[in-house]
């Protein structure tokens, strides 16, 4: 049986998943969730694959009605979340009864939450991706009164007892702060800006409000390239830092052109892009220089914290039946320790 | 095409989930060809991991999942792929043409006579410049699948705008130190806008979105601003190869 859910607030909220990682070969950025961790985290939570489509929202409260039983979860960025007008936790799987309402308020550390809905959301794709590209026009931004289908409906699972919560899955939360340490390891051109360099590790940051998922905009000291002279254009990572003006350094993200003209500084890691993921404008950023090796390590540990989860949540969904029994009604008082 | 060898390269660190590979001869077309070669190898080879390569003149940045494979395997990947290519003979499609049609200045092309003053040469003599060349698409760039081109024989290098439009219109065709570009869709842009195409060069509709590839042939031709509205909805086509021109012609075979 699938489910269907009803946007009444949508704040701003797109669906979204893991990214277009075909794109860049055919011009178009990777885009995607920008916050991995909390986009794969919200997916496994809910019992779906790592890369489903998911909702993202962006710092505005949001607000939908479920009209079948659903099961979700939210995460990213510390929120209020209600189901039914009960208090909820995050981080943890949320069952959804039909006709109650899930809200979410009160962005006000980090910037972006997810939603993840059992059994993934129906969305269109473009080269095997549903991620919104603003440049070309693609993707499902949320308005009231949207309706979106997922393949599966679960029946409510709730702890017969006080009503307590049913999960305690204990993950990791990202730490977030107004206060924000990005690793990043040297980038190819690094030593076309000599000296000045350095700066970007041991000057402090301010994110520009001009900031958004193409790139983020950080005004403070800025190296300065010491070579000029036109620069072909080429392909860039996502996490490039550049300087293209006096102004303003520049730290590309998922949505970035994927060819562009100025050199490379630094490039920020898998870890890092999550980091600024969640910077809101007047955070303050500071750099922090690492290896690709490092980075990596960092990166393999995290996702191996994310592994655990998957399989804490299959063993559990497993002996609630969600997912093989979708009419499920309360737990056996064992289930729930 | 010929047997490749291909060009000395470099290899740079680019983060933890991507290497640029520079070619680095002296002959920009062996530069390109390698790194469109070594691109369309890493594409082909099926390799666990490899997300794909944005391969533009000199140079081709390829994508990884770190999780998935090392930077190290990586690099291991791109030596074969380069050896690979100067072992067999690359086999290229044979290219496909584009014809163009622009409508250059006023309000299509807000900088041509900026271009022209800068080039200090006359509005027709730049536009007689960028219609009077065989473009080839070198690379597919930001945004959206723009055809990248080595630009038109102008005296000198056009300057990018000092400060970049917010938006640029869709089929904006522009130019830039010495290369030149269409806009696929509308976007910011830093390059000088010399004219618009009517027709309409993305569809996300179809696969692939722009009807171009690196490798294939762009020529413009100026059109007057009334005619304009008459390609509106018109979709950027590769000229029909006709029979005849596969074979001699003999006489009386047209009506």
């Amino acid at each position: 049986m699938s489910g269907e859910i009803l946007i009444q607030q949508p704040g701003n909220a797109v669906v979204t998943d893991l990214g277009r990682t075909r794109g860049p070969r055919f011009g178009l950025p990777v885009n995607g969730a920008l916050d991995q961790y909390s986009a794969r985290a919200a997916n496994i939570l809910a019992g779906n694959l790592d890369n489903h489509p998911l909702v993202e929202i962006t710092a505005l409260d949001f607000r939908m009605k479920a009209t079948t039983d659903i099961l979700i979860a939210v995460t990213g960025a510390p929120l209020t979340l209600t189901v039914g007008g009960r208090p909820s936790s995050q981080w943890e799987p949320v069952s959804v009864r039909a006709g109650e309402t899930v809200s979410i308020r009160g962005i006000h550390r980090g910037l972006r939450a997810y939603l993840a809905i059992h059994g993934s959301i129906e969305a269109e794709t473009l080269l095997g991706s549903v991620a919104p590209d603003t440049v070309v026009g693609f993707g499902l931004q949320l308005k009231e009164g949207t309706r979106l289908l997922t393949r599966r409906s679960v029946g409510p699972v709730r702890q017969p007892y006080f009503d307590l919560p049913l999960f305690r899955l204990g993950l990791d939360r990202p730490r977030m702060d107004s206060d924000l340490l990005v690793d990043v390891t040297d980038g190819p051109d690094v030593a076309e800006f000599g000296e000045s360099g350095e700066l970007l590790f041991t000057s402090e940051y301010a994110v520009s409000g001009r900031s958004n998922h193409i790139g983020l905009r950080l005004g403070g000291e800025l190296p300065e390239r010491t070579s000029s002279g036109e620069v072909l254009s080429r392909g860039v990572p996502v996490g490039a830092v550049e300087v293209p003006s006096r102004e303003e350094l520049l730290v590309l993200h998922r949505g970035r052109g994927v060819t562009a003209g100025y050199p490379v500084l630094a490039v920020v890691t898998s870890t890092g892009l999550d980091v600024l993921a969640q910077a809101r404008p007047g955070d303050k950023v500071r750099f922090r220089k690492t290896t690709v090796a490092e980075a990596t390590a960092a990166h393999r540990r995290s996702r191996a914290h994310l592994e655990t989860l998957r399989e804490s949540v299959n063993t559990v969904f497993g002996l609630l039946g969600i997912g093989c029994r979708p009419q499920w009604q309360d737990l056996p008082v064992a289930a729930c320790s | 095409m010929s047997v490749l060898a291909a060009a000395p390269t470099e290899i740079y660190e680019s983060g933890d989930s991507a290497l640029r590979v520079v070619a680095i001869s002296e002959a920009s077309e062996l530069n390109w060809l390698t790194v469109h070669g070594l691109a369309d190898w890493l594409e082909s080879c099926g390799a666990e991991g490899l997300h794909g390569a944005v391969p533009t003149y000199d140079s081709v940045l390829v994508e990884f999942d770190p999780i998935l494979v090392s930077a190290r395997q990586v690099r291991a990947f791109v030596k074969l792929g380069l050896l690979e290519l100067g072992r067999s003979a690359a086999s290229a499609a044979a290219p496909r043409e584009f014809d163009v049609p622009v409508v250059y200045g006023g309000e299509y092309g807000p900088d041509l006579e900026r271009v022209a003053d800068h080039q200090g040469i006359s509005v027709e003599e730049v536009i007689r410049l960028h219609t009077g060349k065989t473009y080839t698409v070198r690379c597919l760039g930001a945004p959206a699948g723009s055809p990248m081109m080595d630009g038109p024989a102008f005296p000198k290098p056009v300057p990018r705008l000092k400060d970049p439009r917010l938006s640029v219109p869709a089929g904006a065709v522009a130019v830039a130190g010495r290369q030149a570009v269409i806009a696929p869709a509308s976007a910011p842009g830093g390059w000088c806008v010399i004219g618009q195409t009517p027709l309409s060069v993305l569809n996300i509709r179809r696969e692939p979105l722009v009807p171009y590839k690196p490798g294939d042939i762009l020529r413009f031709r100026q059109i007057r601003a009334e005619d304009f509205s008459g390609f509106v909805g018109m979709e950027l086509e590769p000229r029909a190869v006709e029979p005849h021109a596969l074979e001699p012609l003999t006489s009386g075979a047209q009506p």
